[in-house]
């Protein structure tokens, strides 16, 4: 079952790395979509930062966003353990019902 | 919170990136491309406000018409006569120098 | 739409109005179900955020920032990796990144030629149906061997070792893993790292799904080092993941911000509940999980959003309804017992 299971992947993953030159071979070579933020709508000043930053300049946009995503996800894994001892469940110990 | 020691000095890097990064506020507008030179690099469009309808998905016409400076900028699919195009520019003087273009008519179309 | 227009929440960089009690509930969901099974669940938030309204390559791009993040808290609460092999993490992380830029890359290139819709949601189709395939297999063997009364040993009964012949390949630099204790050639895990990272940055998911079997099987790492050394995968290539598509602007980081704190909470209760989780049922509710995930993404292709919405909304609220049920069951137990003990201590 595994190995039918890897064997698909294998197939699969080779098949995206073909799938640009079939497209291609289609008929493609089209120019790259370019987003624009539209910050005349934006009332939120951070929002509009953000969205400021991303028409901007770019990398820093990018050093934001994963800085920001890094950190919050760290904040919100304190917070949940935090909030998690409070219930008084015992989190360490786990019954393996089945397996 | 091991981790809390060399977050200082990053952190204090993004402060200084942030307080560089107010500089550049850029505006943005958008409207109906007038005329577009590829090769002197220069777009005309009849900027439209706002006021979002259903007959106007856009906005409204008002009308202004203006002129960019695309020499730097990042210009997406080809903007014809008539497209919806989206601007963000910065002002240099009177002069209005474009960073981005989206041609929104032909973008809406393929991100389906 | 105006008279609900404060259910929707408006995106400011992909420009699209959003179904926010949507973004909130996949969000989650992923957190619950994905603590629950234990394995990331991303396989539904990219076609989740596509049909809600996001643009395709969008949707990819959130979700591997929400990955990036949600690794992020899992490393944060237990506050390590547990057992990783470093060496063969940092040797894997080269196959994965370029693989993840190559995923990336080819999105982005499909976004060009304008078919990277369609395109995402067949794949994500197959995959689908072959993780629907898996569990609904695992869920057959197992009942059929209970009722046959066989003990499974802890390894399972059929061994592959695919690995052992992998092994055999001697293309210099031959490294070796001293915490994972095998010798191969570097080439070995760089590939096959390189394959999941396509496919990760391609979909949009971690990749844990993947590379957990490619390591135990193709690697031939011992599961224990190949969980840790997944975890450190997830999170290295994720915060990748996040950084390439933000440069490529293809993030939308109000959605990962709502998405990530949901799924902060709901992977609370998803591994709350795996303590109280009894026998295979939970299986299959998950398998029928992904197919209906997948018949929505093939009503999202033949442009009937609406149906696809509510039913990718419905199944997703319904698995974690009865997940919550059992927690707080189990959880209600628990307590109860305690005080029972307390009191019966005094």
């Amino acid at each position: 079952m595994k190995r039918f299971a890897m064997t698909t992947m294998v197939v699969l993953a080779a098949c995206l790395l073909l799938a640009p030159g079939w497209a291609w071979a289609a008929g493609g070579g089209a120019s790259e979509l370019v987003v624009v933020a539209d910050t005349r709508i934006i009332d939120n000043g951070l929002m509009r930062y953000v969205a400021n930053l991303y028409n901007t300049d770019v990398t820093l946009f990018a050093t934001w966003a994963v800085v920001l995503t890094a950190f919050w996800g760290a904040f919100l894994g304190f917070l949940m353990d935090f909030c998690m001892k409070r219930t008084g469940l015992d989190l360490n110990s786990r019954k393996i019902v089945e397996h | 919170m091991k981790l809390a020691k060399p977050m200082i000095p990053i952190t204090a890097l993004l402060a200084m990136f942030l307080l560089a990064a107010g500089a550049f506020a850029s505006e943005v507008s958008q409207g109906k491309t007038v005329a577009y030179d590829e090769a002197a690099k220069t777009i005309q469009i009849e900027e439209y406000d706002t006021n979002f309808s259903d007959d106007h998905r856009y906005g409204q016409p008002t009308g202004i018409v203006s002129d960019y400076d695309l020499a730097k900028a990042k210009v997406g699919i080809p903007p014809a006569a008539g497209d919806v195009v989206r601007i963000a520019y910065d002002l240099d003087g009177e002069r209005k120098v474009a960073i981005k273009v989206m041609n929104v008519s032909k973008q809406d179309l393929r991100k389906k | 739409m105006d008279t609900a227009s404060w259910l929707y929440m408006y995106m400011p960089i992909a420009g699209v109005n959003i179904f926010w009690p949507g973004l909130v509930l996949i969000g989650f969901s992923v957190g619950v179900i994905g603590g629950f099974f234990g394995m990331g669940g991303a396989w539904m938030v990219t076609p989740g955020l596509n049909i809600l309204g996001f643009p395709m390559a969008f949707a990819i791009g959130t979700d591997m920032a929400h990955i990036a993040g949600k690794s992020m808290i899992s490393t944060m609460r237990h506050s390590k990796f547990g057992n990783v092999d470093y060496k063969l993490g940092l040797v894997m992380l080269v196959g994965t990144m370029i693989g993840i830029e190559c995923g990336a890359q080819i999105v982005m290139y499909l976004e060009r030629l304008g078919q990277i819709g369609s395109v995402v949601r067949w794949v994500y189709v197959g995959f689908l149906a072959l993780i629907s395939w898996m569990v609904f297999y695992d869920y057959y063997k197992a009942v059929s061997k209970k009722r046959a009364g066989v003990v499974e040993g802890e390894h399972g009964t059929e061994g592959i070792t695919w690995y052992k012949t992998l092994h055999k390949i001697r293309i210099p630099p031959m490294v070796h893993f001293k915490h994972a204790g095998f010798v191969c050639s570097a080439w070995l895990p760089i590939f096959v790292s390189f394959l999941t990272g396509v496919l990760a940055g391609f979909l949009g998911i971690g990749g844990g799904l993947l590379r957990m079997p490619a390591l135990v099987y193709l690697i031939g790492c011992p599961t224990h080092i190949a969980v840790g050394t997944d975890l450190f995968e997830v999170m290295i290539s994720g915060l990748y993941g996040a950084f390439t598509y933000a440069i490529k602007g293809r993030i939308e980081l109000v959605a990962v911000f709502v998405m990530l704190t949901g799924a902060a909470i709901g992977a609370q209760i998803g591994t709350v509940a795996t303590k109280y989780a009894k026998g295979y049922g939970i299986r299959l509710a998950f398998g029928i999980a992904v197919v209906c995930c997948m018949i929505s993404i093939v009503l999202k292709q033949y442009g009937f959003s609406a149906p696809a919405a509510v039913l990718i909304l419905s199944t997703i609220t319904l698995i974690c309804l009865y997940i919550i049920k059992i927690m707080f069951q189990g959880a209600a137990q628990e307590l109860r017992d305690k005080k029972a003990g307390t009191q019966a201590q005094m």
